[in-house]
């Protein structure tokens, strides 16, 4: 079954580089984008991604609000933060909103692959830029 | 003959969105990426591009001192700034070091392609807000002192500024040391020189510094929760 994900930056730049890792496996599919979280909650309503790929900081409305949001409204979307914050306690304060994994991107290239697996099967993956955990 | 282009920035992901925008340009390739200042000199001196897009926020060496050598090598070389502040500072320094193209990453899916275009046909390019700065004289009054004004801080030289970026990234003397192939005792002898310069007493000072320098460039987080939480849009 092919998971559909939904990328959210406010840098274009960086969700081609995201589409640009995504889109090599072959049971992904990239359908859609958002450049703020506002815009994330519109298309979670339009599109009904399976995972949402979501910046921390973004205007509007930032990654944290939008995933509280998106957690109460659509229990089985399942959320990872992609972010500039190397920071364990932005990392709790995600995964207390309801996000589901958390990767820095300074590794996303990295890290990226494996923790859309594992957040699309409802696993936890954390990975900061000292530490990876699963 | 391809145009070849040189990425410097610290996130891979970036360098991957900037290779893909690029690369649908017939007649570009990106030659080479490099993850901090430092091998974007090598690498550029290395591989000799045409242009050479640098994000200014890198560890090691910020992408503004990164201009700053290339263009002391070789005053030929093209360089674009890519920035996610237009700070009149930034702006100012980003000129002051050379570059001949600056672009917002918020907007580089925008604009990096006609900055390119621009270097490529031995033009500049330049935000619109970069535009009107230099149209309202602002880079010629910031260039004059008057009697009346605070005078500025002494300058740091270019090794000073390099150490300054490393010390306020968080490593010590003795990784500074190694990262610069240098003795600690000499990086120990320009840490005092460059607190007694700027009379600073901490390296909490040297930070602050740092950052309204653009010697490192921080992105602030999101403000804490409200009480009443978020609405639907």
């Amino acid at each position: 079954m092919t998971i559909r994900i939904l990328l959210v930056d406010d840098h274009p730049i960086v969700r081609q580089g995201l589409k640009t890792l995504l889109e090599g496996h072959s049971d992904w599919e990239v359908i859609g984008e958002a450049s703020d979280g506002a815009e994330a909650v519109e298309k979670a309503k339009d599109l009904s991604p399976d995972v949402m790929v979501l910046d921390v900081t973004m205007p509007r409305m930032n990654g944290l609000d939008a995933c509280r949001l998106l957690r109460r409204q659509y229990p089985a979307l399942e959320i990872l933060f992609v972010t500039q914050h190397d920071s364990p306690q932005m990392m709790r304060e995600a995964l207390e909103a309801g996000g589901r994994g958390y990767v820095v991107k300074s590794n996303a290239a990295r890290d990226l692959l494996a923790a859309v697996e594992a957040v699309s099967q409802h696993r936890v993956f954390t990975a900061l830029h000292s530490r990876n955990m699963s | 003959m391809k145009l070849r282009i040189l990425l410097a920035d610290d996130h891979e992901i970036v360098r991957r969105g900037l290779r893909a925008l690029l690369e649908k340009h017939e007649g570009w390739e990106v030659c080479g990426e490099a993850s901090d200042g430092r091998e974007a000199v090598e690498k550029a001196l290395q591989l000799n591009p045409d242009v050479v897009i640098v994000d200014v926020g890198m560890p090691n060496l910020n992408g503004l001192d990164t201009t700053r050598q290339l263009l002391q090598h070789d005053p030929h070389f093209k360089v674009i700034v890519l920035t996610i502040t237009d700070s009149d500072q930034v702006i100012r320094e980003a000129l002051d070091a050379g570059a001949r193209g600056f672009v917002l990453k918020s907007d580089a899916a925008r604009d990096l392609v006609s900055a390119v275009e621009a270097l490529q046909n031995k033009r500049m390019f330049f935000t619109p807000r970069v535009n009107d700065l230099v149209l309202a004289g602002f880079l010629e009054k910031g260039q004059t002192v008057s009697r009346n004004e605070t005078p500025k801080l002494p300058t740091l030289t270019a090794r000073e500024r390099e150490i300054t970026q490393l010390l306020a990234e968080g490593n010590s003397s003795k990784e500074v040391a190694s990262l610069l192939n240098l003795s600690t005792k000499t990086v120990e002898t320009h840490r005092s020189n460059i607190m007694r310069k700027l009379s600073f007493h901490s390296i909490r000072d040297l930070v602050v510094y740092a950052i309204k320098n653009n010697l490192i460039q921080i992105e602030l987080p999101p403000p804490p929760k409200s009480p009443t939480g978020p609405t639907a849009a």
